[in-house]
């Protein structure tokens, strides 16, 4: 009874340090170079992110300048022909 | 221009100034970190493709119902914007998923969709610029089929099996991740509005145009 006890008592004790160890990071007895990592752990996110900032502001940017230009176009030969109207009428 | 428009203008250019600072202030996400936040141009942009789809859709099948020409500016010049915020959404997806998810493009039914979107959208103006003369009614029954597409867009995240973050991420947002999402939607719905005023005046430019050369040819 007394030898059950004991093996008990020093299960219960040796438990915890049992646990400790399990959580323990593993040893690591190899280096892996970042280039042979998974795609997703090794790309810097810096170069993505301001990447895509850069496109969207770039492409809102051109896109507004191209509208400006083009209803200044319009506008210039609508005047333009508003003006040679003018003058047929007055002929 | 309208009176509305230019303090309209000048506020969305102060915010767009200001919303990278907001978003820098915004928490990283657990498990993408600094990537996760191209998601803060990144749905808006793909809302405001949404939006120029329906509203380029409605605008075609009104002036297919009344054949009147101001809805065949709208359609114009929404498919434009479409053609524009897709672009954006389709570009900046990729830079995010290529960290996230390891891969530039996956064939998932939300990505296809909006390719399948935006590739209709950029159909109606290679249709308008080359279709010749009676090409509006086949553009706006393309718009038609465009606007169609759009609710398969939205929920196809929610119905199939797909890496794309589902529909139900924005209303579980905390508000410190939440507000930034929101000042941004503001921030590209204001440009949708500005450069959608601005596209259908060049519209209304140009058929002012043919006007003159007919009455000048008269």
């Amino acid at each position: 009874m007394s030898i059950v006890r004991m093996l008990l008592i020093s299960a219960l004790l040796a438990a915890p340090a049992a646990i400790a160890a399990a959580q323990q990071p593993t040893q690591q007895d190899e280096f892996v170079p970042i280039s042979e990592l998974p795609p997703t752990e090794q790309l810097p996110a810096a170069p993505l992110l301001v990447g895509a900032y850069v496109f969207v502001l770039v492409a809102l940017f051109l896109y507004v300048v191209s509208i400006a230009r083009r209803v200044g176009a319009v506008r210039q030969e609508v005047d333009r022909l508003e003006g040679e109207l003018k003058a047929r009428s007055r002929s | 221009m309208p009176k509305w428009f230019t303090p309209a203008a000048l506020v969305c250019g102060a915010m767009f100034a200001v919303s990278p600072l907001i978003i820098a202030n915004a928490p990283y996400e657990s498990t993408m970190g600094l990537v996760q936040k191209v998601f803060y141009y990144h749905m808006p942009s793909a809302w405001m493709f949404l939006l120029g789809a329906l509203v380029c859709g409605f605008a075609s099948a009104r002036y297919l119902a009344t054949r009147n020409d101001r809805q065949d500016r709208t359609a114009l010049a929404a498919a434009e914007l479409t053609v524009l915020f897709g672009l954006l959404t389709l570009v900046t997806g990729p830079l995010w998923a290529r960290r996230a998810w390891g891969t530039w493009w996956v064939w998932d039914p939300r990505v296809t969709s909006s390719l399948v979107g935006w590739l209709i959208a950029c159909a109606y103006l290679i249709l308008r610029k080359y279709g010749g003369p009676g090409s509006e009614r086949l553009a706006a029954a393309v718009a038609i089929f465009g606007m169609a597409n759009v609710p398969f867009i939205y929920i196809s995240v929610n119905y199939w099996r797909t890496i794309h973050p589902a529909t139900s991420v924005v209303p579980t947002l905390p508000v410190s991740m939440g507000a930034p999402l929101w000042f941004c939607v503001m921030t590209f719905l204001l440009l949708f509005i500005v450069l959608m005023t601005m596209r259908v005046r060049l519209e209304e430019s140009k058929s002012r145009l043919d006007a003159l050369h007919l009455a000048l040819d008269e």
